[in-house]
């Protein structure tokens, strides 16, 4: 830890001691709440990370590498990318790739009273066609001294029906069992083929009986 | 020309039947929204231009959704804090709050201050007003305006601080308590010689229910995992997670009427006009309606508790394994701030 960090440390544990009431909020706990968004094209993950404010100093030291007090641009994407890098996700046993979209980090002060929460957005590609599929996801980050939640969102989609999740006691992993069903395109395509298939039988039977007839 | 004569007949008699229906319905709205709106004026009457700028907002104004669980100054809120007010400004701030809800919903309202209070006093917090420490306490919850009040275009009260979030959404005679968030820590006081939970029933008629499941209905709710905070807290707005539990359709009818009895503890803060409509809607929504549940099952061990429907989520969740210290979480995913009626 460098002098600028033993510094602040010093100030924020001060100021900690003079404003925290005890047992106000979380303490020792490193809190992971992750969403899920199962789309048929991608996979939204929303991630809110609030730190315990006795393991708040420790957290944020990991995120300000430079020890500064703030959180620049580039710390904040080189954290976010650790968490992402923390993260398995995969459909139907094929290993997706996690892009991080956005970010956003709570001020020091909020952040040292286990009050703050980081949040960041990702998604990953993930083209499941029709039919069964198993979403599997695990959360290694700061497994330490973490806790978890995570839970699929009610798809916006209508032909996404979540069947079942599956989860760890912890919470630190879920697998998510969903259904695609065809489109209605495809549906009514296929029911007018079906249709027409039906209506060439009848008018093939009854072409039939007229040549019969004429016959 | 018969079959014409009979169409058209099919046709006029509906539609002359809903225009005498409108025709007929009052104009005026109806339920709590009048003595709403009153108080709310009294309000703003008792306020000088500076204090009336500063409480009011747009309806659509980013405050609608800057609500939070957290106390100042860790979360800056914006509106009138009642240790500023007057007393008569701040009786009257507290009279438009306990207009819009019901007798039980206000006393509720005023343990949860009354427990930020004890904690301010028992715990070390501490209130210094704009700019000092972390900020405990009745003087501490703030007050704010969406909209103007009216008796027909939509408005809002905004009502809150530490561990407590209401926000009553008013479109004409329909009022809308989503979101709100009462919480509470300590969880249980005594006050003046009275002992005082003010979440209490919340708790107590969970775990009846929960003991009132057979072993197979127990194993449909309880969930296999642990949950350690609300999953749809502040700034969890438009989210909807996938139901999980029990429906209430396998539940016997004295279970069913236990489930929508704790729901009225969230629903039944609003003033009973609109709480009323409110369990009508949740009693014709209940077969698609779940309780999940996970922890203890024997009360005074902690547990969490999800009921969720079509147009209610309900969370209940003791914080860090401790039982002093619960919050709790109240959503329609249709009618949050009153979309339904606002078409926002």
């Amino acid at each position: 830890m460098s002098t600028r960090h033993l510094v602040w440390s010093g100030v924020v544990m001060g100021w900690l001691w003079a404003a925290a009431p005890a047992g106000a909020h979380r303490l020792d706990e490193y809190l992971q709440a992750t969403r899920i968004g199962v789309s048929q094209g991608r996979i939204d993950l929303e991630i809110d990370l609030t730190a315990g404010a006795s393991i708040a100093e420790q957290i944020f030291a990991m995120v300000d590498a430079n020890g500064d007090g703030q959180i620049n641009d580039a710390e904040g994407d080189e954290y976010a990318r650790r968490v992402i890098d923390a993260i398995r996700l995969s459909v139907d046993s094929r290993p997706l790739s996690v892009t991080l979209v956005s970010r956003a980090f709570p001020d020091r002060q909020a952040m040292g009273l286990g009050l703050g929460t980081i949040r960041l957005r990702a998604s990953a590609p993930a083209s499941a066609g029709t039919g069964r599929h198993a979403l599997v996801y695990l959360n290694t980050h700061a497994a330490a001294s973490s806790v978890y939640l995570v839970n699929a969102l009610l798809p916006s989609d209508n032909r996404i029906q979540i069947s079942a999740q599956e989860r760890d006691v912890e919470q630190r992993g879920v697998t998510v069992d969903y259904r695609v069903a065809p489109s209605e395109g495809w549906v009514r395509g296929g029911w007018l083929l079906t249709a027409v298939a039906m209506l060439g039988v009848v008018l093939r039977r009854r072409g039939g009986h007229l040549q019969a007839a004429w016959q | 020309m018969k079959i014409l004569r009979t169409l058209s007949l099919a046709l006029i008699i509906p539609v002359a039947a809903l225009a005498m229906q409108r025709a007929s319905a009052p104009v005026a709205p109806v339920g709590a929204t009048p003595r709403v709106v009153t108080a709310a004026n009294a309000f703003l009457a008792s306020l000088d231009d500076a204090q009336r700028a500063a409480v009011s907002f747009a309806f659509n104004s980013p405050q609608r959704t800057g609500w939070s669980n957290l106390p100042g100054p860790m979360f800056q809120r914006k509106g009138l804090r009642l240790g500023d007010l007057m007393p008569p400004q701040r009786a009257a701030a507290m009279s438009l709050v306990s207009a819009a809800l019901s007798r039980e919903g206000y006393q509720k309202v005023l343990a949860i201050m009354d427990g930020d209070e004890v904690l301010k006093t028992n715990r070390g917090g501490r209130t210094g007003g704009r700019g000092g420490g972390v900020q405990f306490g009745r003087d501490e919850y703030y007050i704010a305006l969406l909209g103007t009040p009216s008796a027909t275009a939509p408005w809002l009260i905004q009502f809150g601080g530490h561990h407590l979030a209401i926000n009553v959404t008013v479109v004409g005679s329909n009022n809308v308590l989503t979101p709100s968030l009462p919480a509470a820590q300590p969880a249980r006081y005594t006050l003046n010689g009275q002992t005082i939970r003010p979440l209490g029933d919340e708790n107590d008629k969970a775990f009846a229910l929960i003991n009132a499941l057979d072993a197979a209905q127990q194993k449909q709710a309880i969930l296999n995992y642990r949950i350690s905070d609300l999953v749809l807290g502040p700034g969890a707005d438009g989210k909807t997670i996938q139901p999980e539990g029990i429906l209430a359709s396998a539940l016997t009818a004295s279970q069913q009427t236990m489930l929508l009895d704790i729901a009225h503890e969230w629903v039944g803060i609003l003033n009973d006009e609109a709480a009323d409509a409110k369990m009508a809607e949740l009693k014709a929504n209940l077969p698609k309606t779940y309780l999940a549940w996970s922890g203890d099952t024997k009360n005074g061990g902690l547990a969490y508790y999800r009921i969720q429907g079509p147009t209610v989520v309900i969370e209940y969740a003791p914080q860090q394994g401790d039982l002093d210290h619960i919050h709790t979480i109240y959503r329609d995913p249709t009618n949050d701030y009153g979309a339904k009626h606002t078409g926002r």
